[in-house]
Parts: C-alpha cells; sequence; structure tokens
C-alpha cells in the first residue's frame, strides 16, 4: 500500500488541497474544523463532497478561493491551483491582488442560500455587472472604443462620443487614473461619460442571462434580489459564477433550499453549462442522489476529515470506510425504515483522539483512539483512511486480517 | 400615523399636569403670598376644577388655534417663546448633528473593519470615555481653557458689537440662524463671529453623543460583514475596499439612520445641559428655566414641541428607509 502524495500536480490536475488545516478562533475553544484534508480535482471532473452537517465541507470550499471565514485561520497545508496560463499556484501563499485575478475569473462559487448571497439592495444586474466589470473591463473597453471610434467616423454623434472615447480610452489606459476618480464623483458627467459603456454592458449581460435560461431577462436584470424567486435568484448567482467563465466551479449545496423541480432544473443548468465551459466542478451537498446522478469522483468527510475517495461507481458498489458504510445505509429507500447514523457529530473543541470516528464505529478497536489513520491507496483511485485498510500501522498493534472481515461483513450487508 | 401618535402624546403631556391638584396650579400663578385669597377665583376663572376631558378639550382647542398660553417665566405667549428660541438649537443642531452623525459612522465602520486591533481598541475607548463624561463637566472645563485660558470660543451666540449689528436695519434675518444669516448677508464677521460661538458646544455635544452612532454602527457593520452576500462579493473578485464601502456599509447604515434620526430629534427639542452651561440660549435653556420656575404653560409647550419634533422625525427616518432599502420601497 502506497501512502498518498500530492507534492504538485500532475498534468491532468486541476487542484489539489494538501494536508489542509483550518481552525475558528472562537470563545468557546479552537474549533478543529478542518484537520489534514487531501483532495485532488481533475481537469473537467466533477467531485462530489458529502458528510453530515458540519464536517467541514464548506469550509473546505471557501478555504479553495482563501476566503476562510473569520474567526477562522488556515493554520498548516496547500491549497495548489493550476493557473489558466499553466503555472502551478498556492492559493493560501498568494497575495491578495494575485487572488482578486483568480477568484471569480478562474474560479467561482454558488451558495446554498442564493437570497442570502445576493446584497438586498442593489438591483441583480448591478451585482452581474460587478463580475463582468472587475475581470473583462479592458476588453470590453476595446470593443467599445472601436464601437464609438466608427460612429464617429461615420458623423453620427459629436461632443458626447468625443468625450466618452476620451474618457473609455484614459480608463483603459490607468484605471486608477485621479482625474477619472473625480469625474465619476458627478453623477451628471459620470453618466455622460459612460453611457456606452453602460449599454455593452448591459447587453453583455442579457446574453449571459439567456445562457442560464432566463425567460425576459431586460426585465429581470432591473430586478431586486427580493422581487425574485429562488430558482432565480440561483440562476443569478449561477449567472454572475459564470461571467468570466472559471475552470472551477465550487457549488455549495445550491439546491438545498429550492423545491424539487427547480432543484432539478438547476443541476441540469449546471450540469449542461459545465459541458459547454468545459469547466471542473467540486460540488457539495447531502444528497446521495444528487452524488450519484453527476459525479465522477467522490470525497467523503467526517469531523474535518476526508475519510474516502473514490469514483462514484466503485464508492457506491464498494464502499470501504465504516462511515461511508453507514452514510449509504442511512439514504432513504421505499420499503425500508430510514435508519440515521447511531451516535453524534462530535464536537470539534475537543474532537475524538485517533480516528474522529472511532465513538460511533462498530469495528472500533483499540489502535483506533491512538492513531491517525490517513489517507492510504487500496486500489487503483480509491483512498480511505481506516486503520483496518492501514496494514502498516495496524501490524504495530498486533493484527491482522481484520480488513477482510470487514470487507466480507459488508457483502453480507448489501 | 403621525396624528394619533400627536393625540396620545398631548394626552399623556397634559394628564401629568392632573398630578397637581387645583389648588396647587392656580397657586402657581400667584406670586404675591398676600394674594392667596385670589386662588378660588383663578380656579373658577380657568376652570381648572372641572372634569379632566373638558380641560383637556379647551386645552386642545387653544393649542389648535396656536394659542399655547402664556408662560409668566418668559413673560411672553408660550408659542412665541418657542419661535424665538428655536433658531437658536437648529442652529447647534445643525453643526452638531452631522458631525457627529458622519464621525460616528466613520469611527464605528473603521472599528468594525479592524476589529480587536488596536485601532479598534482605542477608537471603542476614547467613544466611550465621550460617552460617559458629564455635559455640564466637558462644558466647563472646555470653556475654562479656551476661553478663560486663551481668550477664544466666548459663551452666548454672538459678541455684543454683533448682536447690535444683527439689529441694525442693514442686517435682515433670514432664518434666525446667525451663520446662515451672516452668509446670505454677505458678512464675513459675523459669520466668523457666530461660528467660534459654536466651537465648544458643538465639541461638548459631538464628544459626548459620538459613541451612540459609533456603537450602533459598529455592531451593524459587524453583523453585515459576516454575511454570506459579502462572501459572495469577494468570490466574485471585488476587492476589499468595494465590498466594504459598497455593499458591507450601505447595508450597515440601515439602523443607523434609526438612531441618528432619533438623536438629531432629542436635540432639536432642547439640549438642557449643553445650552444651559454655554449661555446658548436656545429651547432647551429656556425649557430648563421654566421648568425651575414651575411655568406650566411653558413646560406643555416645550413638551408638546418636542413630541412634534420626534414625530417628523420618525416620519423622516421612514422616507430615508424607503429610500435606502428596497424591500421597503415596496410597501
Ligand atoms: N464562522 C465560524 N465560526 C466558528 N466556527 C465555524 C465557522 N464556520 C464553520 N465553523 C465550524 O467549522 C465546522 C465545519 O463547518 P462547515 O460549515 O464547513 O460544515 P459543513 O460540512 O459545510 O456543514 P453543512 O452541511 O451544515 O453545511 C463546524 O463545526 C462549524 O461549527
Ligand atoms: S479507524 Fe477504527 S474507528 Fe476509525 S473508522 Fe476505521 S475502524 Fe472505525
Ligand atoms: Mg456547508
Amino acid at each position: 500500500m502506497k501512502r498518498l502524495t500530492l507534492e504538485t500536480l500532475d498534468n491532468e490536475e486541476l487542484l489539489s488541497v494538501k494536508d489542509l488545516v483550518v481552525r475558528f478562533y472562537t470563545y468557546e475553544g479552537i474549533v478543529k474544523a478542518v484537520e489534514r484534508a487531501n483532495l485532488k480535482l481533475r481537469k473537467g471532473e466533477t467531485l462530489g463532497i458529502v458528510g453530515e452537517t458540519g464536517s467541514g465541507k464548506s469550509v473546505t470550499a471557501f478555504t479553495i478561493i482563501a476566503l476562510t471565514p473569520s474567526p477562522g485561520r488556515v493554520e498548516g497545508g496547500a491549497v495548489y491551483f493550476r493557473r489558466a496560463q499553466g503555472d502551478v499556484v498556492n492559493i493560501i501563499k498568494l497575495k491578495e491582488v494575485e487572488l482578486l485575478r483568480i477568484r471569480g475569473k478562474e474560479v467561482s462559487m454558488i451558495f446554498q442560500e442564493p437570497n442570502a448571497a445576493l446584497d438586498p439592495l442593489y438591483r441583480v444586474g448591478d451585482q452581474i455587472a460587478e463580475a463582468i466589470l472587475s475581470h473583462r473591463l479592458p476588453e470590453i473597453l476595446e470593443n467599445v472604443i472601436k464601437f464609438v471610434e466608427g460612429e464617429l467616423r461615420r458623423g453620427r454623434s459629436g461632443f458626447g462620443a468625443r468625450l466618452e472615447l476620451w474618457a473609455y480610452r484614459k480608463m483603459l489606459e490607468n484605471p486608477k487614473s485621479a482625474i477619472l476618480a473625480i469625474l465619476r464623483r458627478i453623477p451628471i458627467i459620470k453618466n455622460l461619460m459612460t453611457r456606452r459603456l453602460k449599454h455593452v454592458v448591459r447587453e453583455e449581460i442579457i446574453e449571459l442571462l439567456k445562457l442560464m435560461e432566463i425567460p425576459d431577462p431586460e426585465r429581470i436584470i432591473e430586478a431586486y434580489p427580493h422581487e425574485l424567486s429562488g430558482g432565480m435568484q440561483q440562476r443569478i448567482m449561477i449567472a454572475i459564477a459564470l461571467a468570466c467563465s472559471p475552470v472551477l466551479l465550487l457549488a455549495d449545496e445550491p439546491t438545498t433550499n429550492l423545491d424539487v423541480t427547480v432543484q432539478a432544473q438547476i443541476i441540469d443548468l449546471i450540469m449542461r453549462l459545465k459541458n459547454k465551459l468545459n469547466m471542473s466542478i467540486i460540488y457539495i451537498t447531502h444528497d446521495m442522489g444528487v452524488i450519484a446522478e453527476i459525479s465522477d469522483r467522490v470525497a467523503v468527510m467526517y469531523a474535518g476529515n476526508i475519510v474516502e475517495v473514490a469514483p462514484v461507481k466503485e464508492l457506491f458498489n464498494n464502499p470501504l470506510h465504516p462511515y461511508t458504510r453507514a452514510l449509504l445505509e442511512s439514504i432513504p429507500r421505499p420499503g425500508s425504515p430510514f435508519k440515521s447514523i447511531p451516535g453524534t457529530i462530535p464536537n470539534l473543541v475537543n474532537p475524538p483522539s485517533g480516528c474522529r470516528f472511532h465513538p460511533r464505529c462498530p469495528y472500533v478497536r483499540e489502535a483506533c483512539k491512538l492513531e491517525v489513520p490517513e489517507l492510504v491507496k487500496v486500489s487503483e483511485d480509491h483512498y480511505v483512511a481506516c486503520l483496518l485498510y492501514d496494514g502498516e500501522i495496524y501490524g504495530k498493534y498486533g493484527g491482522h486480517g481484520r480488513s477482510e472481515e470487514i470487507l466480507s461483513d459488508k457483502r453480507r450487508n448489501i | 400615523m403621525v396624528i394619533p401618535t400627536l393625540l396620545g402624546i398631548s394626552l399623556l403631556i397634559f394628564g401629568v399636569t392632573q398630578l397637581f391638584d387645583p389648588i396647587e396650579r392656580a397657586s402657581l400663578y400667584i406670586r404675591d403670598p398676600r394674594q392667596i385669597r385670589f386662588v378660588e377665583e383663578i380656579i373658577k376663572k380657568y376652570g381648572l376644577d372641572q372634569p379632566f376631558y373638558v380641560q383637556y378639550f379647551g386645552w386642545l382647542s387653544q393649542v389648535l388655534q396656536g394659542n399655547l398660553g402664556w408662560s409668566q417665566s418668559l413673560h411672553m405667549p408660550v408659542l412665541e417663546a418657542l419661535i424665538t428660541r428655536f433658531p437658536a438649537t437648529a442652529e447647534l443642531v445643525l453643526y452638531s448633528a452631522p458631525l457627529t452623525i458622519v464621525l460616528g459612522i466613520f469611527l464605528g465602520k473603521i472599528s468594525a473593519v479592524k476589529k480587536d486591533t488596536v485601532i479598534d481598541h482605542v477608537t471603542r475607548v476614547m467613544a466611550i470615555v465621550g460617552w460617559s463624561l458629564p455635559a455640564f463637566w466637558l462644558g466647563i472645563i472646555l470653556m475654562a481653557v479656551f476661553y478663560g485660558g486663551f481668550g477664544i470660543f466666548p459663551p452666548g451666540r454672538l459678541s455684543p458689537w454683533a448682536e447690535a449689528m444683527i439689529r441694525s436695519g442693514k442686517f435682515k434675518a433670514y432664518t434666525g440662524l446667525y451663520t446662515i444669516d451672516a452668509i446670505l448677508n454677505l458678512n464675513g464677521d459675523v459669520f466668523i463671529d457666530a461660528l467660534s460661538h459654536l466651537v465648544l458646544p458643538v465639541i461638548t455635544l459631538t464628544t459626548i453623543n459620538v459613541a451612540l452612532i459609533m456603537r450602533v454602527m459598529r455592531s451593524s457593520m459587524l453583523e453585515q460583514l459576516g454575511k454570506t452576500y459579502i462572501i459572495a462579493a469577494r468570490a466574485r473578485g471585488l476587492d476589499s475596499k468595494t465590498v466594504i464601502d459598497k455593499h458591507a456599509t450601505k447595508n450597515a447604515l440601515i439602523p443607523v439612520v434609526t438612531i441618528s434620526g432619533l438623536l438629531t430629534a432629542g436635540m432639536l427639542s432642547g439640549m438642557v445641559i449643553t445650552e444651559t452651561v454655554f449661555e446658548f440660549k436656545g429651547v432647551g435653556y429656556f425649557a430648563a428655566h421654566a421648568a425651575t420656575q414651575l411655568d406650566i404653560p411653558a413646560v406643555l409647550g416645550f413638551a408638546l414641541f418636542a413630541g412634534l419634533i420626534f414625530v417628523i422625525a420618525n416620519l423622516i427616518v421612514d422616507i430615508l428607509y424607503a429610500y435606502i432599502d428596497p424591500r421597503i420601497r415596496l410597501r
């Protein structure tokens, strides 16, 4: 058995989370929310992350774009990401200016509550425009300049167009220009100065909303978030996320709060856009049905640890970690009674020693309370963090053959 | 909404007078102990022994006709007293309220953004110290240092020469706010003089009240900064300045609008201690004076006036809310 090593990215990999440690410094104590988590994501792949509430799925996703919520701190590990130009960076170590070029442009995120993810005080059109303007301003300016120049050549417009042309050239040359900053403070001049730019951005937004299959986009961009349904709000969030065609989309339970029919539509939309834009997706959910439907591989999280990673079919047919098996057994099925996982989610201020699952694990042994299991490769592409599958440590405590016992046990169960 | 509120206020204010019996109320009009035999006469004349509702409606109908009664202590009708004193208070508020509000918002925002840093601690400690200073003490100290020590920033509203100037025919009083009038008359000297009289009371009021705004702004800002839409805004690539200034601050201002409205209304209805310390003869100065003289019509008039100010302030706050928050605009 070979220990999992992920020093850098190999060619077809886009992202690698390596030994990530995230802790929250709260009044109740230090919440050890993510402890040495390891993940990798290939180009064009959909990776599902499942796990009970509080297992650290969202914190992991936020940390991938360096937005760990306060009072959380990244205390160890790395997040390697392959930039569009091909160079590999460690997101954790990047400066803010660099991150601004990645967030929303190369990596985007959508959220569990689209209603909470939109600023209630701004029209949705404005919020989509923010995403477009913060990354694509030069490109759009060039288009607008060409457009205005054309108008002028044809002698169509006069002073207003000249003012705009001057302003756009200035903006392109130096977006932080002091004179522009001053002029922009004067509402009338600001309006005159940016009329055609606004028009072009508006057209872009409408195109984007059509891509999101939003009917009547002209009306929707003028709406405030509270005037839209949850499904529509989530489509807007997706539009914002995909405005600059990112290579990676982090989807944190994007359909949990939506009606069942809307859920299906949104998932469908995300997957179609994924193919169209050639993205990779990390899809977080509690819904094993969705996981089975959309993901290529699945990572199972428990109490801040990644406990098992496997291709989706393999995971459902051959779950190795006792927690994964409990999770799969707890899926409600017609005809069989709902079976919840026995025991409670541990408190992450004082997590259980050794394997964090040991208080709830039916196969617990003495070693489990002392040794922290690491992800080990058990077969091609199948990794599990459980001492039963770690011969080295297992041997140390004089046990052997037990994993065979479990495997046969499992076959009896499923 | 406005009318019932005002009626309720008037009922409450007038009701308080009923805590005194008619003899006590009548005897307030008698300054000379030898005239005590006129008490019965006064009670009869003003109907002080009538049932409450008769007295109330009698009073109310007078009030609605603009008659708030005669002030014994000021020797003029109460309404006239209010009208002549209000500009002084309004002028003080014109400078202290915006200063307090803007400073409070600024400090609250900084200390929220720099939460748990030295800047946050220093700002909060300073604000709390200001908050806990008694106005009269701060006023007296400031006056002792600046006026007593350096001879600048005198008490009152104007120096005698300026007073004479504005009473001369050449100076037109448009608003009764001397700084504004001075600008309208293009009179720089009077403007500077009026302004120098405002400095210390404005500093006092700002020091004492800024913590109120600051605390609301800080906690509101912290609440907003923890919301998902802030993470979402950053996730789309916005820099933290845009996220804070455009998104978090605007949302955080909503509760600040309410508290600012209340603060301004409270100031406009008279700042008893500050006006008294600085001999700034506004509404608060005379309300205090009238109260010590047990001048009931004047006290009633001032209370009613304060009620009116609060009702108007509430109305303005509601309008501002609708302007900021589209969720309210619908209703
Ligand atoms: N802002 C915070 N302050 C303190 N602790 C936090 C914070 N955010 C998350 N945590 C802690 O980190 C742990 C992981 O939280 P996280 O939100 O990642 O869970 P999750 O797997 O996304 O759960 P859910 O399925 O409910 O979304 C939890 O124990 C939680 O208490
Ligand atoms: S390491 Fe031990 S306690 Fe943990 S899952 Fe495996 S068997 Fe259970
Ligand atoms: Mg979550």
